[in-house]
């Protein structure tokens, strides 16, 4: 574990040096303040803090370069400038488990949450209209008194208390969920567009671990994915990009093979050996029908499948319904197709089959995890090398959470405290999150930005950026041992900002009535410092484990909307740069080309070749896709790899307000989304919407190319190679 | 007869001098404000950067570079010709010398301030040329730009030289009919010309010298132009026949200019007694053969692209041929060889409005053929995820132009302090002085009988 | 003997993350255009990652390739410049000299890779963006071509270090931004004059194949190509 730094970062010693009236005298704005400095740092040498990555559940630990520099800083109400340790670049952590010293494309990004050139500087009070987005500049004690004053006043009712935050674990996640276990509030709403809930729950049916798996594919010899963007945006993509590294070249013996199946090519798709197209939703039909294949070519007994197995409805039976035959009708994939990648995937162990991301965004979801499940544990793949698994839990539990529907179908809360959650983005339309919003009286926000959530706040109680603060991260995937990391701020803190667990620790004991009993720690890092100094034994047993259920019959997936009226099934998917949207403000992801479409700062529609000469469509056209619950303009990317049935959008643009980068660009596919959800778990099933697509215009110049000369004059049929 | 004075020639070809109407004013003042409005654009682009030209990755070099090939090529009518002419002696030259000479002169100045328009930092232009620094840097002789610099500034010194030599004893005739400060000026000017015979004898025999050099100079120049691209590994630019089709595509633009300055000239400055639609028609079949020659080249580049069928240079050739660019090369080879052709080889259409209608068209065709040199391959280098497009901007457009509104300025200015026809040449061609070889009696005969 | 830096990229092992193209603007202050400009294509990236489709739906593949400046030995780029602003060093380089460059883009057009990129414009930051600039990589101004160095402040940095310590420089001491971050170690630098460099052995990969061979550039990146299943690994 990371060793921590004794030095108290937080203890800013902002006492005003010499007040240098520049050039402008008079202008007292313009006046700057030097602060001293408290660090000693020697000018132009690096040194190297530990930190962790805060953009996706992934957690992985990171290295930040810090040299000394001049940073106009605003601390006390005060703007100046100091010379102070700033974070130049951020690095992988070589002692990192999940990181391997590497690190991807968000990671190295990261940097720029805390430069942010709109970030809040100070706590801010709403003056304007709810969602007008105007606020005003107050110091924190003003700020804390506000929001104690607000606590207090629900102190009567404190089931009118409710946090939304992202599904994380960790202890700042704890922390939240004691303080509002002690106050007498309900467990915090939690709310991820793409968390894979489904998965976990299909996870504790199978094998009995409540949590998401870990996949060995540095030493696996045949991997088969169901539609998981393993090596761009999913469960744990860099340390996955690490082993597929180390799986592809250099193990010696003869080069392992990669199969994708999925209806859209993602950026993990294109590196298969083989891509297969599937209708969408049939995934774990293609996995029964492999299963069956294995198993009436007598390669594995049916009851290799154990209690996986045993969740699936006529498994010991051999699947009699899932011929290769019957599985090309559902599927689209030939039986001869079927037949041999059943013979392989059984022949060339270690084989591991992977499931995630729009596979389990339909209504069958959990019968496709259980199915993808059952063909691991058949073919031998679960919990050995090169196989699936689980990762050892640490210390840290999963803190009981609500889902945001189940918050949703309730009367809103009297206080609401935003962390790190943008569902007025994030959450379909469907669901009117913005309207139940506006009948809670009071919201805050610790958000660094204003975006669409936070525009409707009553006051911003703005955090440190991860750098700035006491960053840690329990994964619970990517590695085959636990992983915990703690680590202290990489730099001072620019602003006026407090962290998030310190102002409710601070709220909690300015409370009128005195939490019971009172939250043992000071500040998070006491909390952190605590447990972390003596590593807790791996909990073994599941975090959460339910009994063996009733074995689950698959189904086909249930989609919204007619196919008469709404031809086409719309896929949305995280974007590799700006994945569910919460990266869009950051300028070098938005610069970043597509790796499919090299589309820079835009947002589009992929649709098939032959779609779109059907539809008289060309690249960069602008069409309207609507499903029946709203619609949206982009421009068209052609593109031969979706199918003729399908219309894709990355996620990630079409922001109302986030920052000067982001606001204003694109279309948002999650607003059109139907709000159907996956029935064992409530998820939304954001992969079941369909669409219909009309054209609108030629190219208004909205779409941004990096390659070929559709830049600037769209044709398809250049810039192919 | 007395030949000093009295001198109808002189008195008409020495008028524009004298005497300036108002539309002449007027046309300056437009064209001066055009010029200013070019000037301020490069100014705009110096302040904001190069990037508010349409200029981007990967077509590095647009309009700027084009205008630049162009007004190098413009510039071969003038010297080159008249050299070549005075070298065959022949008959018609006299009247179309000093037009052409100016042409060079100034297309040549025009042209070359384009790569320092062009330059990311143009203030630092002068790190092209060898001089000695304190860091003892010098530019890469390897590079074809360096060669450019060398190459032009000898063709343009040469061709001032080339220009200014035969107007010294018109400078004298001027001060002789003057007085006051333009008697001072023209007579400094006139470097103490008295019409002596060791002072004919030395004009002459400089004349020569001069006519023989200029003409490798010239053709160099636009040989050393055609290495910029054909030194570059770029899909069509890197051929071996460049030099000749830079040359010949030269000369063919510089009497398609020579021609429209020439009718421009006989028209506003009344000068139809000494260009006469002879010396049109004769430039016109040089024009002809020329484009016969341009359309030779551009086919056999072609052909051997085609034969050779390379994968990148296919694919501007056909993005040229029937690609984004197919309407610019078609129009390029309509201006330049379909209607050539098509009128000047018929007598019967050789007229004036003929010959200056296939110039105008010509200078159109061959604007466009430096264009579609420069720009396709850009756009379509080997790696196609690299391919890209151009399209150029305001600030582009109101600089190329400002450069043909000053080259009409300069010429008309220039009408105004040089007589554009050379008075003593006229005067050889009629009398011809006791020290100078006497031109053929036909020429007199012939070509002075056919004076309207 | 000095040292002769070369690289490797195998293509079987990069997944078109792109983190190397991330990589390489952190570490060398790469300018971001933003939308209005990179819609007129002037977006930086010295390190691209491209894409290439093969065949029709739904027998379709993709390649991925990364693209950076591949420090020609016989570079068109440097032959063209008439200022020496770019040039070979005596360590194999393709050196871009900002100060000397006066913005012909002359290199950028010899240069077959389309690899080298132009400054449009005075580069910005947006307040306070520019903290992230790293303090031993020049920002470069308006009118200056700029391109892929190999990362030369990290070889510079390799070479004192080493020498600080009074040892040899290792095999894998140097590792450019891109080569350090990619997830998949998919890039590998090193010296090709050091014959059990991990570069200088993967260059002579029987999947080792040169970008655009047949210019004659003589590329010091040496691709190698992707293998079949079942194939004998060959790293
Ligand atoms: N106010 C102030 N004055 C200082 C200093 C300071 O920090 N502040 N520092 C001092 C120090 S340490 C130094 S070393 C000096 C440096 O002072 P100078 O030597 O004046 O250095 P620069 O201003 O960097 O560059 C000189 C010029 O060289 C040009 N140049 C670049 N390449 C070439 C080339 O190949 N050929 C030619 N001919 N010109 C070229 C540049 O465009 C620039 O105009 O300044 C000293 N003076
Ligand atoms: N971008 C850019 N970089 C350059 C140059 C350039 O023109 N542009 N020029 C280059 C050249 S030629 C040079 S010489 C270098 C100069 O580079 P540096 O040597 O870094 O020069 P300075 O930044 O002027 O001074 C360094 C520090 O010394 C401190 N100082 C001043 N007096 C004293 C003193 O008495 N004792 C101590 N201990 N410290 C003191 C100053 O406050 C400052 O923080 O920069 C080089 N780098
Ligand atoms: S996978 Fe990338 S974005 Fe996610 S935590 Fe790791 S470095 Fe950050
Ligand atoms: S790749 Fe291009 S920029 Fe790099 S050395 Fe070769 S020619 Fe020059
Ligand atoms: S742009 Fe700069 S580096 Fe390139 S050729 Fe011109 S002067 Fe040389
Ligand atoms: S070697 Fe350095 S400069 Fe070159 S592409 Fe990699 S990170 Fe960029
Ligand atoms: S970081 Fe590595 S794997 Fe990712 S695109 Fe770059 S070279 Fe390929």
């Amino acid at each position: 574990m990371t060793p921590m730094d004794r030095r108290r970062f937080f203890k800013i010693t902002a006492i005003t040096g010499t007040t240098a009236a520049l050039a402008s005298c008079g202008n007292p704005e313009n006046q700057i303040v030097r602060f001293i400095p408290d660090e000693e740092l020697t000018p132009g040498v690096a040194v190297w803090k530990p930190s962790v990555c805060p953009l996706c559940a992934a957690g992985c630990g990171v290295t930040a370069r810090v040299m000394d520099g001049d940073a106009e800083v605003f601390r006390s109400g005060q703007p100046g400038v100091t010379r102070m340790g700033l974070v130049r670049k951020l690095e992988g952590d070589p002692e990192h488990p999940l990181s391997k010293g590497r690190l991807c494309v968000r990671g190295q990004a990261a940097v720029q949450v805390t430069y942010h050139p709109d970030r809040l500087v100070a706590p801010q009070r709403r003056s304007g209209d709810r969602g007008s987005g105007q606020f005003t500049e107050i110091t924190w004690d003003e700020a804390l008194s506000v929001l104690v004053e607000r606590l207090d006043a629900t102190a009567a009712a404190p089931a009118q208390l409710a946090v939304l935050s992202r599904p994380r674990r960790g202890r700042r996640h704890e922390l939240v969920a004691e303080f509002l276990r002690r106050f007498g509030a309900p467990a915090p709403v939690s709310f991820e567009i793409f968390d894979d809930a489904v998965l976990r729950r299909a996870n504790d049916l199978s094998f009995g671990r409540h949590q998401l798996p870990t996949f060995d594919l540095a030493r696996t010899s045949y991997l088969l994915n169901f539609g998981a963007d393993l090596l761009g945006t999913w469960n744990s993509p860099l340390a996955h990009s690490v082993a597929y590294g180390a799986m592809r070249q250099g193990r010696g013996g003869s080069r392992p093979k990669f199969v994708q199946v999925e209806p859209r090519m993602s950026q993990t798709g294109a590196s298969a050996d083989e891509w297969l197209a599937v209708r969408p939703g049939t995934e774990g039909a293609l996995a029964l029908g492999l299963a069956h294949v294995v198993m009436k070519a007598g390669l594995r007994p049916a009851d290799g499948g154990g209690r996986a197995g045993a969740q699936i409805e006529g498994w010991s039976g051999g699947l009699p319904a899932f011929t290769p035959e019957a599985v090309e009708k559902e599927t689209g994939v030939s039986a001869e197709r079927i037949e041999r990648l059943a013979r392989e995937f059984a022949s060339y162990g270690p084989a591991v089959a992977v499931i995630g991301g729009a596979p389990l965004a339909q209504t069958n979801g959990l019968a496709q995890a259980l199915a993808v499940n059952a063909l691991n544990a058949l073919v031998g793949s679960v919990g050995v090398e090169g196989g699936v698994s689980f990762m050892p839990q640490g210390p840290v539990p999963a803190a009981p959470a609500r889902t945001l529907r189940e918050a949703l179908a309730a009367a809103p809360p009297q206080v609401l405290l935003l962390d790190d959650a943008n569902p007025v983005f994030a959450a379909p339309a469907a669901w009117k999150v913005r309207d139940w919003l506006r009948q809670v009286p009071f919201i805050a926000s610790f958000g660094s930005f204003i975006d669409e959530t936070s525009a409707l706040a009553d006051l911003i109680l703005p955090d440190h950026s991860f750098l700035e603060s006491w960053v840690e991260s329990a994964p619970e995937s990517g590695a085959a041992t636990a992983v915990a990391t703690v680590a202290g701020p990489a730099m001072r803190p620019l602003y006026d900002t407090r962290s998030m667990p310190d102002v409710l620790l601070d709220a909690g004991r300015r409370l009128k009535t005195p939490l019971a009993p009172a939250l043992p720690w000071q500040t998070f890092e006491e909390m952190l410092q605590a447990p972390a100094a003596e590593p807790a034994p791996v909990a073994a047993a599941p975090a959460r484990s339910t009994a063996a259920a009733a074995p689950t019959a698959w189904r086909a997936p249930e989609l919204d909307g007619s196919a008469g009226e709404y031809p086409f099934q719309f896929m949305p998917y995280p974007s590799q740069a700006l994945f569910d949207g919460s990266l869009a403000h950051l300028p070098w992801l938005q610069e970043l080309p597509d790796p499919l479409t090299t589309a820079m700062w835009s947002s589009w529609v992929e649709l098939n070749v032959r779609t779109a000469e059907t539809l008289g469509i060309a690249d960069g056209d602008v069409v309207e896709v609507a499903s029946a619950h709203g619609s949206l303009r982009a421009p068209v990317v052609i593109s031969p790899g979706i199918g003729p049935d399908a219309a894709a959008m990355p996620v990630g643009q079409g922001h109302e307000t986030f920052t000067r980068y982001a606001s204003g660009r694109g279309a948002n596919p999650l607003a059109i989304l139907a709000p159907v959800a996956e029935p064992s778990t409530g998820q939304l099933a954001w992969a079941a919407t369909r669409v219909k697509i009309t054209r609108i215009s030629g190219a208004d110049g909205s779409l941004i190319l990096f390659a070929g000369a559709t830049r600037e004059r769209p044709d398809h049929t250049r810039g192919r190679g | 007869m007395n030949r000093t004075r009295n001198n109808p020639l002189a008195d008409d070809l020495i008028r524009p001098l004298l005497h300036t109407s108002v539309w002449f004013y007027g046309a300056v003042l437009v064209l001066a404000t055009i010029v200013l409005c070019g000037a301020a654009a490069w100014a705009y682009q110096v302040w904001y950067g190069i990037g508010v030209a349409g200029i981007n990755w990967p077509v590095f070099w647009g309009f700027y570079l084009t205008n630049f090939v162009f007004w190098i090529g413009i510039s071969h009518a003038g010297t080159l010709i008249s050299a070549i002419l005075r070298l065959v002696n022949a008959r018609w030259r006299r009247p179309v010398t000093r037009c052409a000479e100016v042409i060079t002169v100034f297309a040549l100045m025009i042209g070359a301030t384009f790569p320092i328009i062009h330059l990311g930092k143009p203030w630092l232009f002068f790190w092209l040329a060898p001089y000695p620094s304190a860091r003892e840097i010098w530019p890469n002789f390897r590079s074809p730009l360096v060669w450019d610099f060398f190459a032009i500034n000898t063709y343009l010194t040469g061709s001032l030289l080339f220009l200014i030599l035969p107007m010294i004893p018109d400078f004298a005739v001027i001060r002789d009919r003057s007085s006051g400060l333009r008697r001072r000026i023209y007579g400094t000017l006139a470097l103490g010309w008295q019409g002596t015979t060791t002072q004919w004898h030395r004009l002459e025999a400089a004349m020569q010298i001069m006519a023989v050099a200029i003409i490798p100079v010239a053709v160099s120049v636009h040989t050393i132009v055609s290495f910029d691209f054909s030194m570059a590994h770029v899909p069509m630019w890197h051929s071996t026949i460049f030099g000749p089709y830079f040359v010949a595509g030269a000369i063919f633009s510089g009497i398609a200019a020579l021609i429209i300055a020439m009718a421009a000239l006989r028209r506003t400055l009344r000068l139809h007694a000494y260009l006469h639609p002879l010396h049109f028609d004769n430039l016109a079949k040089l024009l002809l053969l020329m484009s016969l020659l341009w359309g030779y080249f551009v086919f056999s580049e072609r052909l051997t692209v085609w034969y050779g069928n390379q994968p990148s240079e296919m694919a501007v050739f056909w993005a040229t041929q029937r690609g984004e660019y197919a309407s610019l090369y078609w129009t390029m080879v309509f201006c330049n060889f379909i209607i050539p052709v098509g009128i000047l080889s018929f007598r019967r259409l050789r007229t004036l409005p003929g010959i200056v209608l296939v110039s105008c068209g010509v200078l159109v065709g061959m604007w466009l053929e430096r264009f579609l040199i420069i720009v396709p391959g850009l756009a379509n280098k080997p790696l196609s995820y690299s391919w890209g497009t151009y399209s150029p901007q305001p600030t582009e457009i109101v600089i190329m132009v400002a450069t043909f509104a000053a080259m009409a300025l300069l010429y008309m200015l220039f009408s105004k302090v040089v007589p554009i026809i050379s008075i003593w040449e006229m005067k050889v061609g009629n009398q011809p002085h006791p020290a100078l070889p006497a031109d053929e009696e036909e020429e007199q005969q012939g070509l002075w009988r056919a004076r309207p | 003997m000095a040292h002769r830096w070369g690289m490797v990229v195998d293509l079987d092992k990069c997944t078109g993350c792109e983190a190397c193209v991330t990589a390489c603007h952190a570490e060398n202050n790469i300018p971001t255009a933003g939308a209005t400009e990179a819609g007129r294509g002037r977006a930086m990236h010295w390190l691209r990652v491209e894409r290439y489709w093969e065949g029709d739906f739904p027998d379709v593949k993709v390649k991925f390739k990364p693209v950076m400046c591949q420090h020609c030995d016989n570079a068109p780029c440097e032959a063209v410049c008439p200022t020496y602003a770019s040039h070979q060093t005596d360590e194999g380089l393709n050196a871009q000299v900002y100060n000397r460059c006066i913005g012909t883009r002359y290199c950028a057009n010899a240069c077959s890779y389309n690899v080298r990129f132009f400054n449009f414009f005075n580069p910005q930051w947006e307040k306070p963006l520019q903290l992230q600039l790293n303090p031993d990589v020049s920002v470069r101004e308006v009118g200056v071509m700029e391109k892929c160095t190999f990362c030369v402040q990290r070889i510079k940095s390799g070479k004192s270090a080493a020498k600080a310590d009074g040892r040899e420089l290792k095999d894998g001491d140097i590792q450019p931004a891109c080569v350090q971050s990619c997830p998949a170690g998919a890039i590998i630098f090193g010296d090709l004059n050091d014959h059990e460099s991990r570069a200088a052995r993967l260059t002579h990969s029987p999947r080792g194949t040169k970008l655009l061979e047949d210019e004659g550039t003589e590329p010091k990146v040496t691709y190698l190509q992707r293998q079949s299943w079942n194939e004998p690994d060959t790293q």
